[in-house]
């Protein structure tokens, strides 16, 4: 993974960041960077505060009609990660801590209960 | 000596994974209505294919990130959504009409009803994909699909006439009036499509981070597409053959799966008649696998989610769900009585208008050094793959009016 460090590279947030999956410390896939928080106002520099994660996210992105539908089918639901958090920017952005307690993967945690009884479902099969 | 057994297993497992039902059909019509006229698209597909098919490799051997990892990085959430959308619809489409065409061979077999066999094979498909591994999937459906190679038997029996062969090679437009020709250009853009359909890319990507393959395997990926994909187009091209001398002369549309496996029977009598269903199921139950995990992986890929066969259940549960919710929906599509064929043939010609939404960002990323570094693209591969962006793009614009003009190919 290529590292960014701080006051060396220069960080292009639109491509280097938006839209990249995310991975916790652990390098489990916890989502995507659907949107951004950024704090500032006119004259003084912008701050990226924090990054945002879930389909409530992708509104303001969206088309007015595909916003409507992703809000109805998907929810609204927003993750904040807060960027201290963020350990390496590269293909893939790692996280300082795991999923769980930044509030990462919870749904999958739900749906994997689902399948808990099922013969087969702890074994992995490479 | 196991790098060469793999390489050698990689290239059969490309090659026996090449046909589904969507190809059979429309390189059997294409050689029933057109004699070899239209064997050169095929060429053209296969190259088309060997290209978009290396660079993805490529790109998940380099940067651990398959195909719609890239699409949403690079092409972002509003074209990236749609691109998942359209996507996701074709492979549902043709992962029905694969369990479609699966059913009808059984039907064939047993003589049991349709419906039925159809919930059959959706608990068969449920239970393999549960329970195999992801390398014993690709082998055991790549490897025994290779037993369609009786079609490039059946095609070398009928002594065709190598020099009209050699001339499909070139295009050239059927006698006749403009709407044999409209037909012809359906056919064409079918027929690359069906060589191309986008979910090998998506597979074939997702498969090389599922073996953990590393730059140091970018001589395998190079030699699989080339030497596996181009045998697999071989195996189209000698259905095109067996197409025009069989079935041409008695002017017969292969509607049904059986009619292929009836032209290795005129051949070889009741052992072609058995290897060749033997091949088809093989062949359809294996992209009608390729076709569910593609779907689960493009979803996954794309929102972040944990994915992978390498993963217990419990651990990628979303992607668990979504091959299950794939393979239970294009289950209830066929179980509708919709004529599997059919699904198949608008899924075809609809999988060629993503094809360029998928493509692009793959050619972007993979000739940017600033990403890429030394396995960037060479200029054969960027020469290659932008002048199969412009075909494609004219094959997509061109894919929904061809279809309306010749009423839905039928002329």
């Amino acid at each position: 993974m290529r590292r960014v460090r701080a006051g060396r590279d220069t960080l292009d947030l639109y491509r280097q960041v938006l839209d990249h999956e995310l991975i916790d410390c652990e390098d489990l896939p916890c989502g995507t960077v659907d949107d951004m928080e950024v704090e500032g106002s006119v004259g003084e520099s912008l701050r990226v505060t924090a990054l945002l994660v879930g389909p409530g996210a992708w509104g303001p992105r969206l088309p007015a009609l595909f916003a409507y539908l992703a809000r109805r089918i998907c929810g609204t639901q927003i993750v904040r990660v807060p960027w201290r958090e963020v350990a390496e920017i590269g293909e893939k952005i790692k996280l300082c801590s795991r999923a769980a307690p930044l509030g990462l993967g919870i749904k999958d945690r739900q749906v994997g209960l689902w399948f808990a009884k099922i013969p087969g479902s702890e074994k992995s099969v490479p | 000596m196991n790098k060469i057994l793999e390489l050698c297993l990689g290239i059969l497992t490309a090659m026996g994974g090449f046909v589904e039902i969507g190809e059979l059909t429309f390189v059997l019509n294409a050689g029933s209505k057109f004699d070899y006229r239209l064997l050169w698209v095929v060429l053209l597909g296969v190259i088309g294919i060997m290209v978009y098919g290396e660079i993805a490799g490529r790109i998940a051997a380099v940067r651990a990130q398959p195909v719609f990892n890239v699409i949403r990085e690079r092409a972002g959430i509003r074209l990236g959504l749609l691109t998942l959308a359209a996507a996701t619809l074709v492979c549902l489409l043709t992962c029905a009409a694969e369990i479609g065409a699966i059913a009808l061979l059984w039907q064939l077999l047993s003589g049991w009803a349709y419906r039925p066999l159809l919930l059959i094979a959706l608990v068969f498909f449920l239970l393999v994909i549960w329970f195999l591994p992801f390398k014993a999937i690709e082998r055991i459906f790549g490897l025994l699909g290779l037993l369609m190679i009786v079609f490039v038997c059946a095609a070398w029996s009928t002594n065709p006439n190598w020099h009209e062969v050699a001339t499909g090679l070139l295009p050239s437009l059927p006698p006749g009036h403009s709407d044999q020709q409209l037909l012809y250009a359906y056919f064409a853009v079918a027929l690359m499509s069906s060589v191309m359909l986008p979910y090998e890319t998506y597979f074939y990507a997702s498969g090389t981070i599922e073996d953990k393959w590393t730059p140091n395997d970018l001589q395998f990926n190079r030699l699989i597409v080339i030497v596996g994909f181009g045998l697999g187009g071989l195996l189209a091209a000698a259905l095109l053959v067996v197409g025009k001398q069989i079935l041409g002369p008695g002017q017969i549309e292969a509607g049904l799966p059986g009619t292929a496996a009836l032209i290795a029977a005129t051949q070889f009598g009741r052992a072609g008649l058995w290897v060749s269903m033997a091949g088809m199921f093989f062949a359809f139950a294996g992209a009608a696998i390729e076709t569910a995990l593609s779907c689960a992986y493009n979803t996954a890929q794309f929102f972040g989610w944990p994915w992978g066969k390498f993963r217990a259940p419990r651990q990628a549960s979303r992607f668990v769900l979504c091959w299950i919710v794939v393979l239970v929906l294009a289950t209830l599509v066929v179980l509708t009585g919709v004529d599997p064929i059919k699904v198949v043939e608008y899924s075809i010609i609809f999988s060629v208008v993503i094809l360029p939404l998928t493509y692009f960002p793959l050619m972007v990323i993979s000739r940017d050094s600033d990403v890429m570094g030394v396995y960037v693209n060479g200029p054969i591969t960027n020469t290659l793959g932008w002048i199969y962006f412009v075909l494609i793009s004219i094959a997509a614009a061109s894919a929904i009016p061809l279809l309306v003009l010749t009423h839905g190919g039928q002329g």
